[in-house]
């Protein structure tokens, strides 16, 4: 075999190749220094845990504003006929039911609040953050929409 | 079982290793730190043996890094998104890391031919080189030098892919593959 054969030299040299182990585990010294969760994951993480504590604390504001009939207008300039103008537009929409389980509860959870929002705005029609509220809601139900297909 | 049913069980192996990896990666994501440590188990051989070959046979050095590796992979495990086998995505950023090192360290060095001739133990014949002898050799050529003959030769990247690595044009790539054959040759006693 001579060097200046080009594929005797790239098969001696691919040999050097493949798996070396280190002389020692170094798992231990890795486990330690990943002990922390990845950032990538934290992030998502409290980014689920904001959405979620936002509509939890919107549907349950909602709750118990409509049972004790404390609501009053947040925009108290605005014409009364406003709310009931807005909230015409706003009635009640037949959404398509996700089929993963997942996406299924949280349009429940949509749809309920819609449901709340709509009786409280029948109520207290001259509540313009009401309609707000709704059309957020309705805008998060057309995302989830959007992120099932197969509805 | 014959040979040819080896032969022909062999992508079935391969395949199922990259759905082990696959189901691994998953857990890993979700923050579970024994599987990731499979998977440093299946993979820290070929990481650290490249690293190894970069770094000229520098085990202290090697094992720092190839743990540097698995730490960085470990960051960024929820970008990667099965594109290409874990093995690939990792063997890469190994890769990566020896030559961020190798970069920061600047430890190019012109090393003369009598050097080079002592790394390799002495006038051998390349036919009688030993493994020992070649790793040798290999590991006593310059930084740059040695990392684009270890990439090319020993682990299949092509000019285009060293270039990028290495911040250099492909000729630059081409002209230091072909330095650091010129120096081994001489170095295993292949040219007089």
């Amino acid at each position: 075999m001579s060097i200046d054969n080009e594929f005797a030299w790239r098969s001696e040299l691919r040999k050097l190749g493949g798996a070396a182990e280190p002389q020692r585990d170094l798992w231990p010294q890795i486990a330690a220094r990943i002990a922390v969760r990845p950032a990538t994951q934290r992030w998502r993480m409290g980014l689920g845990l904001a959405a979620t504590l936002i509509m939890a604390c919107g549907i349950a504001t909602i709750g118990w504003r409509t049972q004790s009939g404390s609501m009053q207008p947040v925009a108290a300039t605005a014409p009364a006929h406003d709310a009931a103008g807005l909230a015409a537009d706003s009635a009640p929409l037949a959404w398509a039911v996700p089929a993963s389980p997942v996406l299924a509860a949280a349009s429940r959870d949509l749809d309920s609040a819609s449901v709340q929002l709509q009786q409280a705005l029948e109520t207290h029609p001259q509540a313009v953050f009401l309609v707000g509220l709704l059309n957020r809601t309705n805008a998060q139900r057309m995302r989830l929409l959007r992120q099932a297909p197969n509805a | 079982m014959d040979g040819l049913a080896l032969t022909s069980d062999l992508p079935l192996v391969e395949s199922s290793a990259r759905d082990a990896d696959v189901a691994l990666v998953r857990r890993a994501v979700g923050g579970e730190a024994a599987a990731f440590e499979q998977l440093y188990r299946r993979h820290a051989g070929r990481v650290h043996g490249t690293i190894l070959r970069l770094v000229g046979m520098d085990r202290a050095r090697a094992e720092e890094l190839t743990q540097d590796a698995f730490v960085q992979a470990w960051r960024k495990l929820g970008s990667f998104r099965h594109e290409s086998a874990f093995a690939t995505w990792l063997h890469r950023l190994g890769v990566n890391i020896a030559l961020m090192d190798l970069r920061i360290r600047r430890d190019e060095q012109a090393m003369d031919d009598d050097d080079l001739q002592a790394a390799a133990g002495g006038e051998v014949s390349f036919c009688a080189a030993e493994r020992g002898d070649l790793e040798r050799a290999v590991a006593a050529l310059p930084t740059r030098a040695r990392a684009v003959l270890v990439l090319h030769d020993v682990e299949g990247f092509k000019h285009e892919e060293i270039s990028a690595e290495l911040g250099m044009a492909v000729g630059s790539s081409k002209a230091q593959l072909h330095r650091a054959r010129g120096l081994l040759r001489r170095a295993l006693g292949g040219e007089k």
